[in-house]
């Protein structure tokens, strides 16, 4: 045993940089804020996800792309991937780096800093365009192709866009 | 395990799943486009909220999994309240109930916010925040329709005297409901938070400019009953504590009487789970 478990954890942590979310494959589940912890003992890792939402039906997708990569290390011979509500997942924890990949996706980020208060919860009042960059955008549709998403238009670029919701 | 907790879960997760349900039949039928978004995404989170109620009994030993607690039971097995399993009849009906039946769900999960169940708790503090996109685009209808021109407020205003009528059995107390608040699972009495939702809603009706008056049908719940079509008709079946009868009223559902439209909406909804028990898909 040459490794310290911490420095593997570290690898399962880069294991994990390189998961992405099936629903958006330009960001990893890490980007996304979604690693609870990881805990390492002996060979076997445990790691404790957040769904960003309670319903979302790419939850399963996740722990098998994420049991993958991380008992493909050399390291480690199981890997255990539990999901926890506690604390919320809130779109808070999505990381700048996250935000920028989401942009490029063509997906707006969600706005605001913090934990949004539940009374406080909604859609942006203005939202910016990822393409242009625009702030002439107008709602379509709380709603969109997934949970996590609203529909927009870009009045400048005219270019249909989504929102992620902040939750 | 706590027979009240699964209970209280039961309850709860049957609710999402049938509102869930009939939310999904507008799929590829709302009357435009965005409702028919609209309506998709919201069947799609109840229906995840419900598989999480599920699991989380799962977990407690209950049987061994959420697609069996969901979908490998008669239908006197299911403990939603009747209000959640009528037909989508028309727009104006949809509209009322998925107010009212939000409205509910909020009070509802504020409160199960500090459930003495831990997981239950977090679950709650979770949905609640989801939940919130689903009364806010309930509000924006019922706004719009209050102001609107006088044909569509006024169906409204009929389908909310019906829904609220029907929107009694969601807060008929659960089996062992005395249980579930003594051991601290449901922190308030069903009674408690039917007066919270009564007080909300109330607030709501006034600031839209609809008549208090829909609220009436509450106190006649178990005599009305709410047609598909909006309209109240005088009930032939009251449901007492142990009728077996209690099918056309809006009580019955949390001891599992249900109406004549939860078995064409429980063959078609099982259907495929029926095929091949326990298969993954």
């Amino acid at each position: 045993m040459t490794t310290t478990t911490g420095s593997v954890t570290g690898a399962v942590w880069a294991a994990l940089a390189g998961v992405a979310d099936p629903e958006i494959p330009t960001v990893s589940v890490v980007d996304m804020g979604m690693i609870k912890k990881v805990d390492v003992a002996g060979s076997t890792a445990r790691i404790t996800i957040l769904p960003t939402f309670t319903g979302c039906p790419a939850v399963p997708i996740i722990k098998e792309d994420v049991e993958r990569a991380v008992s493909s290390l050399e390291e480690i011979e199981a890997a255990i991937v539990d999901f926890s509500f506690e604390p919320p997942w809130t779109s808070d924890r999505i990381t700048e780096e996250g935000r920028s990949k989401l942009a490029a996706f063509g997906l707006a980020p969600p706005t605001g800093k913090g934990p949004v208060l539940i009374t406080d919860i909604g859609l942006p009042k203005v939202a910016i365009c990822p393409f242009c960059a625009s702030k002439n955008t107008s709602i379509d549709n709380p709603f969109g192709p997934t949970p996590c998403r609203s529909l927009y238009y870009c009045n400048a670029c005219r270019n249909p866009f989504e929102q992620f919701k902040p939750v | 395990m706590s027979d009240s907790l699964a209970a209280l879960l039961t309850a709860l997760a049957d609710d999402e799943l049938i509102i869930g349900h009939r939310h999904s039949e507008w799929t590829g039928f709302a009357p435009h486009i965005e409702e028919d978004v609209a309506f998709s995404s919201i069947a799609q989170d109840e229906i995840g909220h419900a598989a999480a109620y599920y699991t989380r009994l799962s977990q407690l030993g209950h049987a061994s999994d959420a697609d069996r607690l969901a979908l490998g039971k008669d239908t006197v097995d299911y403990r939603n309240a009747i209000i959640c399993e009528r037909p989508n009849g028309d727009w104006s009906y949809t509209l009322a109930r998925h107010w009212l039946y939000d409205a509910a769900d909020s009070v509802r999960l504020e409160a199960l916010e500090s459930s003495a169940d831990h997981e239950l708790a977090a679950l709650a503090t979770k949905m609640r925040r989801e939940e919130r996109y689903h009364l806010l685009h309930a509000d924006t209808w019922m706004k719009r329709v209050a102001a609107g021109p006088v044909e569509g407020r006024t169906l409204l205003i009929t389908s909310l005297g019906s829904a609220f009528a029907e929107s009694a059995g969601l807060f008929e107390p659960i089996v062992e409901e005395e249980a579930a608040i003594e051991a601290g699972w449901l922190p308030a009495p069903s009674h408690e938070l039917r007066a919270r939702f009564l007080a909300r809603t109330a607030e709501s009706l006034e600031d839209w400019g609809l008549p208090a008056e829909v609220h009436a049908g509450l106190d006649r719940s178990a005599e009305f009953v709410a047609s598909s079509s909006g309209d109240l008709i005088a009930g032939r079946d009251r449901p007492g504590k142990d009728s077996p009868v209690a099918s056309h009223g809006a009580l019955g559902g949390r001891r599992g009487h249900h109406s004549e439209d939860f078995k064409s909406l429980w063959d078609d909804m099982t259907s495929t789970y029926r095929s091949n028990p326990g298969a993954a898909w």
